[in-house]
């Protein structure tokens, strides 16, 4: 229940956060009158902090991590540290230390707080009645937690942690922290032995049980993980995250024990609604079964030999590239390719920069800390070359999504690259829109173009929502309003999230265009994240809580307007939701809702979801179709791999830590259910990958469309697009392309179905992609210049 | 690049004679072609000892010696910045019994075609590569999907047969990292 005064923020909330903005203004006005605005907003890139904001930032940081990880007693030797990192911070930092510097920092400070409480008010907007504590919480400890294990200094936090017990054995909180530091580096049976020692305390006794119960679990002891979890729920019976150890330990083994009482028991709910898709993971059988950290995947043609091939980022290595050998498996062409090399990428976004015919590779690095993106030019023999340095593309900073766009229509590849925060006290480093200017350079054209975002940035798309020929841009931020950018067609944007009525707060992670009820109006999925308890509350009773938060479904009203649908159609299961897709995963010509879920925690583990659509509604059958609980699911992919009409759904498994290493999983239809046609596309005046193409096939009495995308998201999903035709449809009646350049091209039937074809612009002949048989012209042909 | 400059050595060809120093006193001289031919082969592990994914086969390799006496084992430790102090200290905490050879600036790692730990290479008596990947499926022994690819290597290659999967996709923490480079600590003033 909320109390009274959360009810008055809530209610206050656009008046406060107007507020907090005239006073972010105010602060910054008043500085600018003696230093101007730095021209690049990055304050800390690798080598440190290289101005007041940057270092003001990176003390606060420093100074949070030291409070985490001091004992109070030590609280007096602290601020020797505080001390000397303050030295530090500033070092490097420019200019005389006289009272203007003393008030340039007290007015960074300023700026920096109001930034904070807006970025709280955001998350308290959004935060279930009671949460808002445990969300601060997590936040804290996931930013704290990015720096710790990126620059690898959890080998100091072990020490210090260690160093407290050596001084004061009794310490439970310390060790417990050592305990779970440890469980996040993988060493879960030293973490037993600490949580062992810990268990005897009686004040964290239950906390440290429930440890000892994540730790059995992650080391592969599964009777024992049930064990200690049992302990735990009889010392706190209420504790929900337990209850689902529990259930999963038992799980994994034969079940629960015959004398585990009724009310420590869950059932699982969620997932269950009837389907007739059926899947099964290939993923060791056909050789894409590496580990990953969770991150990014796409899904693309890079040796031009017509089968799909499959990249996976990875947290803690560089780039696996598998081969699609055309019979079914793959072999890994990592090394050969130079794709190794790429360390430790986040996010892949495939695109064709150069137009030569060979897709390229631009990478972020890291989106909750910062790094350096990478552009790989495609050779065309196999290999891949870094050509970062030079291309102007070489920016620093937590790069979360990016996405290929041609937003000016001149045939050329256009960049966005979203950035997150990668700290706790970061400044938010502003997105950016690179122009191809057409000889591999980019330029920053972000303040030209009106693309002002003040918010943290996870997910952001491209699409054309209001059909006048231009894509538009869909920002959602993770700690703020989300944003609707329109083009105005001019090389400049217009920010109309309000108008359009989609601005609401919200924990926004990646989203993306999809013409879901294909009415010919692009419509968006905004995925948003949702804490342990949500998640939970969702296996257990196939629905979240009433006050959760579902992701969005947001449906064009066709007037430049959305509406938020989830709930209406059949989206109510609150998840961990940060990566996601659609396709037609069951060939009946509506595209399914894949959802990959979860959070860096390590007793968390939850279910890559599938909500498959009927055309009306959305159902959860992700465990009648076959999935096992999959822990986290990051780059979430969707591709007919094998060429025969059977969407794989991939998932690059794994979390942030070292030691939550899971396996990819490529889930695939034991059989097709449905007819199908795949169709690519090859730009000539529109840009060769025929990023921003719409298609629309006209099949069975019913119209279907696809937007290519060029959003990499976590699953860079494949160019080729794929329709189902459910089980009577075996030919379409005419195929209806809108290029980023603005033909229209109309390819009359009959087309057989069962097929993968390719279609040139401006071409009206289409051939096969696995058959050659020469092109061919279907039935008759419409061009139209726009 | 080009594609053939990067070519790992194939299944089947002699592994480069490996020459490296144990990091525990008295630091004795390593030499893959000397152990393979004294044994029925060697296993040469790419290893780190801060690598979480390496942490998890810790009683595995600690068992190995005793499991297979036909083969040498070593662990070589080729992880960018990662000291032989640091290597010590691990061995010490975590009880590891195995013997680890220091790979100094990853040159071994690089040799083989390593950019990851843990990734194995199993040898015959005469260092021809039979084996090479991971350990296993990265499931647990107490999972029902729980696949070793390493211990089938070995059976074949005791038996003279040839190994059914030779080569399978590894993966592991990143030898090298853009982010090892980051200052740390900040220059202090």
């Amino acid at each position: 229940m909320a109390n009274r005064f959360q009810t008055t923020i809530r209610e206050s909330t656009d008046l406060i956060e107007t507020g907090l903005q005239l006073i972010d203004g105010l602060f910054r006005q008043v500085r600018s009158a003696w230093r101007p605005e730095p021209d690049n907003d990055v304050a800390v890139d690798a080598s440190g902090p290289r101005n007041v904001d940057g270092a003001v930032s990176e003390l606060s940081n420093r100074i949070t991590r030291l409070s985490t990880m001091t004992a109070l007693e030590d609280v007096p030797s602290m601020w020797r540290e505080v001390l000397e990192d303050s030295r530090s911070c500033f070092s490097e930092v420019e200019g005389p230390r006289g009272l203007g510097f003393g008030a340039e920092v007290a007015l960074s400070s300023g700026m920096l707080a109001t930034q904070q409480v807006l970025r709280g008010l955001s998350s308290h907007y959004t935060s279930p009645d009671g949460a808002f504590g445990t969300f601060v919480i997590n936040v804290l400890e996931v930013f704290d937690d990015a720096h710790v294990y990126a620059t690898l200094q959890y080998r100091e936090l072990l020490e210090r942690y260690r160093q407290r017990l050596e001084r004061n054995p009794g310490d439970g909180a310390a060790r417990m922290e050592l305990a779970r530091t440890l469980i996040k580096c993988g060493l879960y049976h030293e973490a037993i032995r600490e949580l062992e020692m810990a268990r005897g305390d009686a004040r964290i006794r239950a906390q440290a049980l429930h440890e000892l119960s994540v730790a059995s679990f992650r080391a592969g002891r599964f009777t024992d993980a049930g064990t200690y979890a049992r302990e735990a729920m009889e010392l706190n019976g209420s504790h929900v995250r337990t209850r689902l150890l529990l259930w999963l330990a038992a799980q994994k083994g034969n079940g629960y024990a015959p004398d585990v009482p009724a009310g420590m028991r869950m059932q699982l709910r969620s997932g269950q609604q009837p389907t007739l898709l059926r899947l099964e993971d290939m993923a060791s059988r056909i050789g894409l079964d590496k580990t990953s950290g969770g991150r990014g995947t796409a899904v693309f043609d890079y040796d031009g030999d017509g089968y799909l091939d499959v990249l996976v980022a990875a947290a803690h290595g560089g780039c696996t590239l598998y081969k699609n050998n055309g019979d079914g498996t793959f072999s890994d062409a990592s090394i050969s390719s130079g794709m190794d090399t790429c360390l430790t990428a986040f996010i892949t976004a495939i695109g064709d920069y150069d137009n030569d015919g060979n897709p390229d590779i631009f990478v972020t690095r890291n989106g909750f800390f910062s790094g350096g993106c990478s552009l790989y030019r495609n050779n065309g023999d196999g290999t891949f070359t870094d050509v970062t340095e030079g291309s102007g593309l070489d920016g620093w900073g937590p790069a979360f999504t990016a996405s290929w766009v041609d937003y000016d229509g001149d045939g050329r590849l256009d960049l966005y690259v979203a950035f997150n925060l990668g700290s706790l006290f970061e400044r938010k480093t502003k997105n950016r829109l690179f122009h191809n200017n057409g000889d591999g350079t980019f330029t920053d054209v972000t303040d030209a173009a009106g693309l002002v975002t003040s918010w943290p940035t996870i997910g952001s798309c491209w699409g054309d929502y209001d059909n006048d020929g231009r894509p538009d841009l869909f920002v959602s931020n993770s700690l703020g309003r989300s944003q609707l950018f329109h083009n105005n067609g001019d090389g400049t944007f217009t920010e109309v999230g309000r108008e359009a009525g989609i601005d609401m707060y919200g924990l926004g992670s990646i989203c993306y265009f999809i013409d879901y009820d294909n009415d010919g109006w692009l419509d968006i999925v905004q995925n948003v994240w949702s804490d342990s308890e949500d998640v939970i509350h969702t296996m257990q009773n196939g629905d979240g809580p009433p006050d959760g938060q579902p992701i969005r479904v947001w449906r064009n009203n066709r007037d430049g307007t959305f509406s938020q649908r989830s709930r209406e159609l059949g989206i109510t299961g609150c998840w961990g939701s940060m990566s996601g897709n659609a396709g037609d995963l069951n060939n009946d010509g509506y595209q399914e809702i894949i959802l990959g879920n979860g959070s860096p925690r390590m007793e968390r583990v939850e279910p890559l979801t599938i909500l498959e659509s009927d055309g009306r509604k959305f159902h959860d059958v992700t465990f009648t179709a076959g999935l096992p609980i999959t822990g986290k699911s990051h780059g979430v992919n969707l591709a007919d791999l094998h060429g025969d009409g059977r969407m794989s759904l991939l998932v690059a498994s794994g979390g942030a830590y070292p030691g939550d290493l899971l396996t990819v999983g490529a889930f695939c239809p034991k059989e097709r259910v449905g007819h199908y046609l795949n169709i690519r596309l090859v730009g000539t005046r529109s840009n060769r990958s025929a990023i921003g193409a719409r298609v629309k096939i006209e099949a069975g009495g019913r119209d279907q469309h696809r937007l290519v995308s060029g959003g990499s998201q976590f699953g860079c999903l494949p160019f080729e697009q794929h329709f189902g035709l459910g089980p009577v449809t075996q030919s379409i009646d005419a195929i209806e392309i809108w290029w980023p350049s603005g033909l229209r091209q109309r390819i009359a039937g009959p087309i057989a179905a069962n097929n993968t074809i390719r279609i040139t612009e401006g071409d009206d002949r289409f051939e096969d992609v696995y058959k050659p048989r020469g092109v061919r012209v279907g039935g008759g042909r419409q061009l139209e210049l726009a | 690049m080009a594609a053939e400059e990067r070519a790992e050595q194939r299944i089947g060809t002699v592994l480069p004679d490996v020459t490296l120093a144990t990091v525990t006193p008295p630091h004795d001289s390593w030499r893959l072609h000397e152990a393979a031919g004294k044994s029925r082969g060697a296993l040469l592990v790419i290893w780190s000892s801060v690598c979480s994914h390496c942490a998890r086969y810790d009683e595995y390799m600690n068992a190995f010696a005793s499991n297979h006496p036909e083969i040498t084992m070593v662990a070589v430790a080729s992880r960018q910045g990662e000291t032989e102090d640091e290597v010590r200290k691990a061995m010490e905490a975590r009880r590891l019994s195995f013997p680890v050879l220091y790979d100094t600036g990853s040159a071994v790692a690089r040799q083989l075609f390593t950019q990851q730990t843990p990734r194995v290479f199993l040898v015959d008596a005469d260092s021809r590569l039979v084996y090479r990947g991971a350990i296993d499926n990265f499931k647990y022994a107490e999972d029902t999907e729980y696949e070793a690819y390493l211990e089938p290597a070995i059976k074949s290659l005791l038996a003279g047969e040839p190994v059914a999967r030779p080569d399978t996709p590894s993966f592991g923490c990143a030898i090298a990292s853009v982010y090892y480079t980051i200052p740390r600590p900040l220059k202090k003033a």
